[in-house]
């Protein structure tokens, strides 16, 4: 077992790790936002796997259907802000956990209803065949998937830098008291990040069906990309990014190491170790919050 | 005012138990497992919905008190009246494990920690087969009084309804206590209950250390009463549908956890005719719960309660 074996891992890690990265982003965005985390978030990949099944059914080309994914999970991200976030935004973290949870189990078991437990295949995009490069292999799915992380980062870091509205969103987030006087609108803004991370949850469902299969347990994603936020910090895109491909990378060095049976608790491990000795993250700025 | 109470408390017992013995076996299984929903559900309740705090890993000490009761039956012979309270004992110490870290932590994060501790028991009891029996499930020995004695299955009705009884009169006398009255006031102004001298990590241990007994216990009487367990009973849809017994119920309120239990162990029943609908109904009303009726059906019941006493309740 040479470079070459852990290199082959490294890229295996990397890949998984760029689903958990997407996830984790669309986890941060809102939470960012409004203080709102989405226990639903791992269903509107499941959503995204579903929709991305039932395009290809129709012989839509690829393009099209990547478009229809995002866009759709945006407007849907804008529905459940307005019906079902916004009249409880004011409640209690328990009721925002609770009703959360409760949309993602709706649309979990929706699926279920609707699709049973199959487990659907998809093909990639560019087909199944891997890439040599310098003795190493890749499939092409998972470059793809990379790559679109890597464009999804890059796209939101200038849209929070230098668009009005990721502006708006970051004053929103900063203080919302200040910036409704700046005269930015407090609930579009909410509208934006719940579109947004919503169309990103469904692009992570689209990229990683052909690799897992379309089944209703794509949304245990999620539990992947909440270590990854936490690892990241919570409240930084770029952290999310790195802790998403960190915890790819811990998770497949781990099954070598320990063994596949083993590698399943190793993410949970890894949440409550920090959980219990720096909640806020590798990269995430320590709040000082007394009680 | 408690001589009244305890009339009526023992004509509930004895209904329970007349229901038991006349129903037939399916009913009063139904009946005993919404008991042992009530169980799970009052010890979700301490610590939700009085101090304040998030868990999303409630099935999991019912996880833990189930199996470890069955596996002291099954290996050690131990009878049930031993077994149970072992299990209940190991939940609730494991319980104060988590709370020592869990404790330092508030809201979502909470919910972050008990998530992730839940998923490393369903890991533990689907990959860990040569003891847990894996996602095969373990098949429970009948509950026996002394080795060779075992217990009828009207005995083991009898048997959760006594501990249904006990949960609910140790909650009320908890709740009326100055524990209960801490675990409220943590929920209501940790800064001001503070000031007034309570220890919040010394509450707080306790509030996980006591949810997760009753949650042991309610495991404990689980697998007697059906005989047979498998992790899916224990996962998060289990933890989120305990939620839904306290939230429709009425997050807070001993009679809430009860009333949620009882009317939400029915609805399964109900929804028998499109059992694929399950997790989506309980989704559902979970949601509408939450958006239009936050306080839950305790409300309505306090609010028919006070319209047919009238003025006594007022005086009251």
């Amino acid at each position: 077992m040479g470079a070459t074996f852990y290199l082959q891992l490294a890229i295996a890690g990397l890949a998984v790790g760029a689903v958990y990265a997407l996830v984790a982003v669309a986890i941060v965005i809102p939470y960012k936002a409004s203080g709102v985390l989405n226990f639903g978030q791992g269903e509107l990949a499941t959503m995204g796997a579903y929709a991305a099944f039932v395009l290809a059914s129709f012989q839509l080309p690829y393009g099209v259907a990547f478009a229809l994914v995002l866009l759709g999970g945006a407007v849907f991200g804008m529905v459940i802000e307005r019906l079902l976030i916004r009249p409880i935004a004011n409640a209690p973290a328990f009721t925002l956990v609770i009703a959360t949870f409760a949309i993602g189990l709706a649309i979990k078991s929706a699926v279920s209803v609707r699709w049973g437990d199959t487990v659907f295949s998809v093909e990639g995009p560019f087909g199944d065949d891997p890439l040599l490069f310098a003795g190493l292999r890749a499939n092409p799915t998972s470059l793809w998937i990379v790559f679109c992380t890597v464009a999804v980062t890059a796209l939101l870091t200038l849209f929070f830098r230098y668009a009005r509205t990721g502006m708006a969103m970051r004053a929103v987030a900063l203080n919302p008291e200040a910036a409704t006087l700046m005269g930015i609108r407090v609930h579009a803004t909410y509208r934006w990040a719940w579109a947004i991370s919503a169309a990103i949850g469904a692009l992570a469902g689209l990229l990683v069906a052909p690799v897992v299969g379309v089944n209703p347990e794509v949304g245990q994603l999620i539990l992947r990309g909440l270590v990854a936020a936490v690892l990241g910090g919570f409240t930084s895109i770029a952290g999310a990014v790195v802790g998403g491909f960190a915890v790819g990378l811990i998770e497949t060095f781990a099954s070598v190491a320990v063994g596949s049976t083993f590698k399943n608790l190793v993410p949970f491990i890894v949440l409550l170790l920090l959980l219990a000795f720096r909640p806020y993250g590798l990269f995430g700025t320590r709040e000082v919050h007394r009680v | 005012m408690f001589e009244q109470r305890f009339v009526w408390s023992a004509i509930v017992v004895a209904a329970l138990l007349l229901a038991g013995a006349v129903l037939g076996s399916y009913p009063a299984y139904m009946i005993g497992l919404a008991m042992v929903n009530v169980i799970a559900a009052i010890g979700l309740n301490l610590l939700v919905g009085n101090s304040g705090q998030i868990s999303l890993c409630h099935s999991s000490f019912m996880a833990i008190g189930a199996y470890s009761a069955a596996l002291l039956a099954a290996y050690a012979r131990l009878p049930f009246w031993l077994a149970i309270p072992c299990g209940t004992a190991l939940a609730a110490g494991v319980g104060a494990l988590l709370a020592l870290p869990a404790r330092r932590l508030g809201g979502v994060y909470l919910a972050l920690a008990t998530l992730g501790f839940m998923q490393i028991v369903q890991i533990a009891l689907e990959e860990w087969s040569s003891v847990t029996g894996g996602v095969r499930g373990l098949k429970i020995p009948k509950p026996e009084l002394w080795p060779g004695a075992v217990l009828t299955p009207f005995a083991v009705y009898g048997v959760v309804v006594a501990g249904c009884v006990l949960a609910v009169w140790t909650a009320h006398n908890l709740m009326h206590s100055r524990l209960g009255r801490e675990l409220n006031a943590l929920r209501l102004s940790p800064h001001a209950a503070q000031a007034l001298g309570i220890s919040l990590a010394r509450i707080k241990l306790t509030a996980f250390t006591l949810s997760a007994a009753y949650a042991g216990f309610a495991g404990g009487l689980f697998a007697q009463l059906v005989g047979f367990i498998d992790p899916n009973e224990f996962g998060i849809s289990a933890a989120v549908r305990q939620l839904t017994f306290i939230v429709v119920g009425g997050v807070g309120s001993l009679a809430g956890a009860v009333l949620g239990a009882v009317v939400l162990s029915g609805l399964p029943e109900l929804l028998r005719p499109v059992r694929e609908y399950n997790d989506l109904v309980f989704a559902l009303v979970l949601l509408a719960f939450m958006l239009f009726l936050p306080h839950g059906l305790v409300v309505l019941w306090r609010a028919a309660l006070a319209g047919r006493l009238g003025r006594r309740e007022a005086v009251a």
